[in-house]
């Protein structure tokens, strides 16, 4: 409206403006205090908050108490030695200016450089590659720098690189520091004399970063490429390492176990080949097994038993301690064995099939009951997990197994967090669905297989 | 933030082009004028009013001189127009003299005694240099205080660092010193002759070469015969000196330079900029001129020097352009030059000063740097 009277403008015509007037009714009564420019500045409306508090603003000055002035007053600095006197503003409280030394005067540091006599010189610190002027200047120019040996290095007059003054610097340092100790045990604890500087160490890591900086983009990404495959090569052991620990006390039992099994009552098979694992660890020495782990492991053989008992771990590892027991319970009452009277490998499978699915059965119960407590709709939530296509090897189809097992663990493991928390049903009734649709899966490449 | 104490000093930086003073603490200074100096011979020894002045003075006589724009920029009969810079440093110090009154009594209207003084020096000065300079401002002036400080120093703490690469291409020439510290690293500095200066002339050589005539601005009259429209008319002075005359254009081509020159992102060819549309601008006396391809090729010569030979009118600059580094090479060079340890600090802080072209080098140089 302002804006237009400014402009010269005709107003606009007033039923327009009576629609308009109902919204900004508030804007049109400005409160008093602030001018009509202003508020409409801030957007025709009074701020909820008040942006500064008022208890914060500094008061205007101790006016009441004291007498501030100004004053363009001479001073002196004790840093300078030549008693230049220079002016600035000082402010003068009651006409008494402030005392004390010249703030900036504390930052007048500097670096404590030994200095030596003549004779000293010619006792202790003579050197064929260094004459006593040169010595004088690295010293003199040490104190003007601060020790800053890159900038000493740019001034001196012939060129020496930085680790020949440094060491300079600090032999002839050193055996003055030596040479004026009343006896050698004072100075002992000195960095000087403990830790002498080391040239050759020094040059040859400046050598090394030169070229780590001169190396090209190629290069780098060649030695990128190259630590990649190191790291793979490196993680690629570890995993044989780790499949090879198995197969440790399998040695000492493929022997005798073979023949025995076929005879010993189902329940003793388990725990016979189990509590003999650790004997046979105990009684064989390491090394020969680990000839024999090789030999054995190139046809490729290992203990079923105990690679079911560690998928069952696996499969159960996020499961907690009360939930293992209720599958083992559930197992029991169906007449199942808690391990297989005769591990082969579609019994291994099945059973652990089986265990899988009563792991959902109970998950499932616990989600019913959840749901029947709440009564309100979950969400949709797809956890989708894709369980690998199974690779033609043995070896690797044991670990694929566990890889399609632990994504299903995985689920379970967050459906057991969401019952633990009561917080996090969502994710874990969302979950719901999909572990029977998992289970199915492992079932299609057993028929394939 | 000023982080020293007001003691109210005064800073003075002569420049080859520029000479800039100013107040302590502030974010600009305060007088910036062409540090070039406008000379009349007066061939009249004898001076009435000062029987007490040196009788031997120059048989050339007293020189009246003329600094800043304003005077500059009023023709008089005989004006040379010199400069008191030589490669970086001064070689004339009356000029220097007359400029220092200039900034100070006029420009900044101090009285020099009550001023403590930083003069900003370049990276090259020598001995005899400061102490002439000292030698001045101590009996001239009379200042209470005087420091001399390096131009890329003081370019290093003003944008608060102490150890930095300082790139400076300023009117006359282009340097680069590493500055570790607040120390310059003095066997680092890469200097090279290409300044804006330079690139101004190959601006000029290259539009008369186009039969382009910059006619400087006392040259012509520009009269309203209709309203809206305007006549040229040309005026002849005859006792116009012939540096005075190139002076006036190089003012002009300067601001052309300025206005429509841009360093381009990519090294510059003739065959890719040979079709680029031409930027339309008006000279002072009416004329309208095209600029195309020249717009890029300009600022392109302080990266490859090289460059400027193919410029019509530039060939006496052959010898010099052909051993002289780009902006990048010199770089480079600088940074091999120092010590190890610090080369990685250097090559993350760079800093980039001086009135030539700065915001548009800014990209081309960091895209050129490591490739």
């Amino acid at each position: 409206m302002d804006a237009k009277d400014i402009l010269g403008l005709p107003k606009n015509a007033l039923p327009i403006q009576e629609k308009k007037s109902k919204p900004p009714k508030e804007t049109q009564r400005k409160p008093d205090g602030i001018s009509r420019e202003v508020y409409a500045l801030m957007g025709g409306l009074a701020p909820l908050m008040p942006s500064v508090d008022v208890n914060q603003l500094k008061r205007k000055a101790q006016s009441e108490n004291e007498k501030i002035t100004w004053q363009w007053l001479p001073f002196t600095n004790s840093a300078r030695k030549d008693n230049l006197q220079l002016y600035h503003w000082v402010r003068v409280v009651n006409g008494v200016p402030p005392t004390g030394d010249y703030s900036f005067a504390k930052f007048n540091k500097s670096v404590d450089v030994i200095k030596y006599t003549d004779e000293e010189y010619e006792k202790y610190l003579v050197d064929p590659a260094w004459t006593k002027e040169e010595t004088d200047r690295l010293f003199d120019l040490c104190e003007r720098f601060d020790l800053r040996f890159i900038v000493i290095a740019d001034r001196f007059p012939s060129s020496k690189t930085v680790e020949e003054l440094k060491n300079r610097f600090y032999s002839v340092s050193r055996a003055i520091l030596i040479a004026r100790a009343p006896s050698p045990g004072d100075v002992v604890g000195h960095p000087l004399v403990k830790e002498p500087y080391n040239v050759s160490q020094e040059i040859e890591r400046k050598r090394a970063l030169s070229m780590v900086l001169s190396h090209t983009k190629h290069q780098e990404r060649r030695d990128v490429e190259v630590l990649a495959e190191a790291k793979r090569i490196s993680e690629a052991r570890k995993a044989a390492k780790a499949a090879e620990e198995p197969e440790l006390p399998v040695m000492a039992d493929t022997g005798h176990d073979v023949t025995d099994r076929g005879a010993v009552a189902a329940d003793s098979i388990s725990p016979s080949p189990s509590t003999q694992f650790p004997s046979a660890t105990i009684a064989n020495p390491v090394s020969e097994t680990a000839s024999v782990v090789a030999s054995l492991r190139m046809l490729q053989v290992y203990l079923r038993s105990y690679a079911l008992e560690q998928m069952v771990q696996a499969a159960s590892s996020s499961a907690g301690l009360r939930t293992i027991k209720r599958v083992e319970q559930t197992l029991q009452d169906l007449g199942v064995n808690l391990k297989p009277k005769v591990p082969t490998r579609a019994v291994c499978a099945e059973h652990l099939e089986l265990r899988k699915e009563i792991l959902t059965l109970l998950s499932l119960q616990k989600q019913l009951q959840y749901k029947e407590a709440e009564g309100s709709s979950y969400r949709d939530g797809s956890y989708a997990e894709t369980p690998g296509t199974p690779p033609p090897k043995r070896l690797q189809r044991a670990a694929d197994l566990d890889r399609t097992f632990t994504p299903d663990s995985l689920s379970f493991g967050g459906e057991r967090v969401g019952k633990r928390d009561q917080k996090r049903k969502g994710p874990g009734r969302s979950e719901a669905p999909s572990p029977p649709a998992q289970s199915k899966r492992p079932r299609k490449y057993k028929a394939s297989d | 933030m000023y982080g020293g104490d007001e003691v109210s000093a005064v800073v003075i930086d002569l420049g080859s082009h520029t000479c800039k003073a100013g107040y302590a603490g502030e974010d600009a200074p305060k007088a910036v004028f062409p540090s070039v100096v406008g000379s009349i011979d007066q061939m009249e020894v004898d001076d009435p009013d000062n029987p007490d002045k040196n009788p031997d003075t120059k048989s050339k006589g007293k020189r009246k001189f003329y600094v800043g724009s304003q005077d500059l920029g009023f023709r008089r009969d005989d004006m040379e127009v010199l400069s008191p810079i030589k490669d970086g440093i001064v070689v004339d110090w009356d000029m220097a003299e007359s400029i220092w009154d200039y900034a100070l009594r006029k420009c900044l209207l101090i009285d020099p005694k009550e001023h403590p003084m930083l003069l900003a020096e370049p990276c090259s000065n020598t001995q005899q240099q400061r102490e002439k300079a000292a030698e001045i401002m101590f009996e001239k002036y009379q200042v209470p205080a005087l420091f001399l400080a390096k131009n890329a120093v003081l370019t290093s703490f003003a944008s608060g660092r102490a150890t930095s690469l300082v790139v400076d291409s300023g009117g006359g020439s282009t340097t680069v010193a590493p500055v570790h510290d607040g120390y310059v690293l003095q066997k680092a500095v890469a200097t090279s002759p290409i300044g804006g200066e330079f690139l101004t002339d190959c601006l000029l050589k290259s539009l008369e070469h186009k039969g382009i005539s910059i006619k400087p601005r006392y040259a012509f009259k520009r009269k309203e015969i209709r309203p809206g429209e305007f006549q040229t008319v040309d005026l002849d002075f005859p006792n116009t000196t012939e540096s005075y005359k190139l002076y006036s254009q190089r003012v002009i081509v300067s601001d052309i330079k300025e206005c429509v020159c841009r360093a381009p992102d990519t090294p510059y060819d003739e065959s890719s900029y040979s079709n680029i549309p031409m930027t339309p601008y008006e000279l002072p006396d009416g004329q309208t001129i095209e600029i195309g391809a020249d717009r890029f090729k300009i600022p392109d010569i302080l990266f490859n020097p090289p460059l400027a030979q193919s410029i019509p009118g530039m060939e006496s600059y052959a010898e010099t352009t052909s051993y002289v580094r780009g902006l990048p090479q010199m770089v480079i060079e600088s940074i091999n030059k120092c010590d190890v340890d610090i080369r990685r600090e250097l090559y993350s802080s760079i800093l980039l000063a001086g009135g030539t072209g700065i915001d548009a080098t800014i990209e081309r140089t960091s895209g050129e740097r490591f490739t």
